[in-house]
């Protein structure tokens, strides 16, 4: 696919379309590090997408606000050149810039709903583009972009409010508006991280199109190297606010030159090549039958609909599904944060639904819960030694025992003991979910319940998680039940998958049963919309390619 | 000292105030070392007279000194009541918000019920019901502030409840007391802080009204009675009325600014701004 990519971009390889010489971006004083870009100089050709990858904080976004001309004023411009088309935009003055925004250059932002304006109508959204630009902006232009984003039925979609579209439906009106005035650059920050995975590849697609029907150029910014495998013609690889690494797609992803590529590359997870573990005969979490429904409004959502499940001792399954799949509805079922309608949850052949909260305190102990954001789940105000203490202490243990319980656990996450006195804030996101981890095993868990514990974080960080959760579960033992929406993630560590749709488990089997031969359409949709994969044969793409 | 007074203007300026406040209050029986209510000379002398520094009453009262003594009851009032008042609506928020469903729809119409009744003409029955004393006027706005804590503290309790670190107290057996001891209140607390410097400033408005209408404590000095005993002299003597409405107006100056100093300080997306 890169192949017959660069033959059509080669055609139009003559006519530069941006760039960038020398880009230097300062940072307030207190930062971490004196810029937060750093002398970077690449091109972009008309015909052309160029992904820039790198990590949260790598400076990626910067370039793309500094070439809009958004930067906020404590991070100015310290030196260096963007050329648009031979417009200098660093001289532009703000009322030049506003009118080359949207004509020259569009911009698709990574969460559509905080790029819509949520009180107007989609269609006065889009003639906004046109009027701002003192362009009449006539009904069916409208409805021409909505349809060239192949959206369904745009006559009515003009009349529709943001709330009312999914989510990928929404990021396609940002394209359409992005793309109104057929700007020769478009720039694309994240734009489909916010997306399930399903979304993402058509919006990839759509992209991919939009810009080989235009033969625009454009300016994608992602984390994923699937994404980047999956769109991108050219790479340029940032960290620290530097051009680590430069070149063509199949250069960078087969042979990267610079350690930190190499690095990144390896993070990306990977199935698991080892033997199957053998299957406990002991069942730990057995749950049959579960239902729960939400009302949403005065629609009923089966959040759950006769989930059955069997966690054998030992052994992870790995639960995946897309947003609203209800996988995180059965987590949360199981500590009982959420009380199902009806049906069992057993543990160790216990009834957990019917106990009292009296009744459940022992089991507080045994089934612990790991939360998604490192940044959420611990308590801003409480010292890290008292967020994982807290555990040993609600049991019974006193304020010493519980202390020497959490220095103790902190070890166990590769964590200083000096931790202790420190505040959950003065950590980054990788060593907040280690402190979390800790918490949860503080009181020795025998089943851990993960809801997406490495969805928030950097790729880089997020393989040192999953190694740390693997390595953690075989010295302790531990079942696991680990929620992901990233079927990557789950073929690493898991050793069982269960497919979730709507409220259902469609597809439950050993891993790589589901990676190499998906029995369910929906489980297949979902491996074939993994970035990265496409137009590779099964078998290759889950050793090789993922 | 100098960051923080450049960074928190606001708070600077408020403390300064409400400090200057106290030490007027506190330092009164020392330069007025006599009762406030004493007469010490001719009626209606002009401020800077050489008896009165800001001139004296119809009764020749010393204005001077009604300010002084009155800047303590004026601050007692104001700290008692709005202490005594989130103590109520503390309570009352936490039981709502935390345990939810009836509870909660008591509590609510409960306060409801105090807020739909003009809460200064309820406070002016309070006192006359009970006979103006410096017990009732507290009680009084004391009961009649504490509803919009209530709700703040319920707000608080209800959009923590749904954040993944209680949760996560919850799944680890922790009980509903440490809960919302260790948890929720202390995360809780910063707007209701804010509230509460802002109660204090209505309190002493209120207190000096109800003086004003003759319903304070006949024992002790305010500024609201001082107010009030110029009213019926005003173009005789201007200076009984303004000079301790002064001295409230920039009481209640101080504690509004430093509420939103504290509100910026406490507020960490909103302090960000004020980094170094």
């Amino acid at each position: 696919m890169a192949q017959s990519a660069s033959v059509e971009a080669g055609y139009a390889m003559t006519k530069k379309l941006l760039g960038i010489d020398d880009l230097s971006i300062g940072l307030p004083v207190y930062a971490d590090r004196p810029r937060a870009v750093s002398k970077v100089s690449f091109s972009l050709n008309e015909g052309e997408i160029l992904c820039v990858v790198g990590e949260s904080g790598s400076g990626k976004s910067m370039i793309a606000n500094a070439i809009m001309g958004l930067l906020p004023r404590e991070l100015p411009v310290l030196g260096g050149k963007i050329d648009l088309q031979g417009i200098d935009l660093l001289t532009q003055t703000p009322a030049q810039l506003r009118s080359l925004r949207g004509s020259r250059m569009g911009t698709v932002f990574q969460e559509p709903m905080a790029a819509l304006n949520p009180l107007m109508r989609i269609g006065d959204q889009i003639a906004e583009v046109f009027y701002v630009h003192g362009l009449p902006g006539k009904p069916q232009q409208i409805i021409d972009l909505l349809r060239a984003v192949n959206l369904p039925d745009p006559e009515a979609l003009i009349h529709v409010y943001p709330h009312m579209l999914s989510g990928g439906q929404r990021q396609r009106v940002v394209i359409a508006m992005a793309i109104a005035l057929e700007p020769a650059l478009l720039i694309a920050d994240e734009p489909t991280t916010a997306l399930d995975v399903t979304t993402q590849a058509q919006i990839l697609n759509l992209i991919r199109e939009i810009q080989r029907r235009r033969n625009s150029g454009v300016l994608f910014i992602t984390h994923d190297f699937g994404v980047v495998r999956e769109i991108a013609d050219r790479v340029i690889v940032m960290k620290d606010g530097e051009l680590v690494e430069h070149g063509t797609v199949s250069d960078v992803l087969k042979r990267p030159s610079h350690d930190y590529t190499k690095k990144l590359l390896a993070a990306v997870p990977k199935p698991n090549t080892g033997a199957p573990r053998p299957r406990s005969e002991r069942t730990i979490l057995k749950a049959s039958h579960l239902r729960k429904t939400f009302w949403r409004g005065n629609k009923e959502v089966a959040a759950l609909n006769d989930i059955n499940l069997d966690l054998r001792k030992g052994e992870t399954i790995g639960l995946v599904g897309e947003s609203g799949s209800g996988k995180s509805t059965f987590a949360r079922t199981i500590v009982n944060l959420i009380a199902p309608d009806s049906g069992e949850i057993r543990f160790e052949g216990t009834d957990l639904h019917s106990l009292s909260r009296k009744q459940w305190k022992p089991f507080r102990k045994r089934i612990q819960f790991l939360f998604q954001d490192p940044f959420e789940s611990l308590d801003p105000r409480r010292s890290v030694g008292d967020i994982i203490a807290a555990g040993p202490m609600a049991h019974g243990a006193s304020a010493a025992e519980a202390r020497a319980v959490a220095k103790e656990k902190l070890r166990l996450v590769s964590l200083d003991p000096s931790a202790l006195d420190r505040w959950p804030h003065e950590f980054s996101g990788g060593q907040r979910q280690r402190i979390g981890i800790a918490r949860a095993l503080a009181m020795n868990a025998e089943l851990l319940i993960a809801d997406e514990p490495v969805s928030a974080l950097d790729v880089s960080v997020q393989a040192q998680i999953l190694d740390l959760l693997e390595g953690l579960r075989d010295k302790l033992g531990l079942s696991m039940l680990f929620i992901t929406h990233d079927m990557r993630v789950a073929a690493q560590i898991c050793d069982r998958i269960a497919v979730m749709k709507l409220g259902q488990i469609v597809e439950e089997a050993p891993a790589r049963e589901i990676l190499s031969n998906p029995q369910h359409p929906y489980t297949k949709t979902l491996i074939a919309s993994v970035p990265g994969l496409s137009g590779e044969s099964a078998n290759h793409r889950t050793v090789e390619a993922l | 000292m100098k960051s923080f007074v450049r960074r928190f203007p606001r708070m600077a300026i408020g403390s300064a105030i409400i400090l200057a406040v106290i030490a007027m209050a506190a330092t009164a029986p020392i330069f007025f070392p006599f009762s406030p209510w004493d007469m010490r000379g001719s009626p209606f002398e002009p401020p800077g007279s050489p008896d009165f520094l800001l001139g004296s009453d119809a009764l020749g009262r010393d204005i001077a000194a009604g300010i002084a003594h009155g800047a303590w009851v004026s601050l007692m009032i104001g700290g008692i009541s709005t202490m005594a008042s989130l103590g109520i609506g503390v309570s009352l928020g936490a039981l709502a918000g935390y345990v939810g469903g009836r509870v909660d729809d008591a509590v609510m119409r409960f306060a409801e019920f105090f807020q739909t009744i003009p809460s200064f003409l309820l406070a002016i029955l309070l006192v006359a019901i009970f006979r103006p004393s410096i017990f009732s006027i507290i009680a009084a706005i004391a009961l009649v502030s504490w509803p919009p804590v209530a709700r703040v503290v319920r707000a608080e309790f209800l959009s923590l409840r749904k954040r993944e670190f209680v949760q996560a107290a919850e799944v680890l057996g922790v009980s509903h007391m440490r809960v919302v001891w260790q948890t929720l209140l202390p995360n809780a607390l910063p707007p209701v802080i804010v509230l509460g410097s802002l109660m204090v400033a209505n309190a002493v408005l209120t207190e000096s009204a109800l003086s004003f209408l003759g319903l304070g404590d006949a024992n002790w000095m305010s500024w609201g009675f001082l107010v009030g005993s110029g009213r019926s002299v005003i173009r005789i003597g201007w200076w009984i009325s303004v000079l301790p409405g002064v001295a409230i107006f920039i009481t209640v100056l101080g504690l509004n600014l430093l509420g939103e100093g504290l509100q910026t300080w406490l507020n960490p997306r909103l302090s960000k701004r004020d980094m170094p």
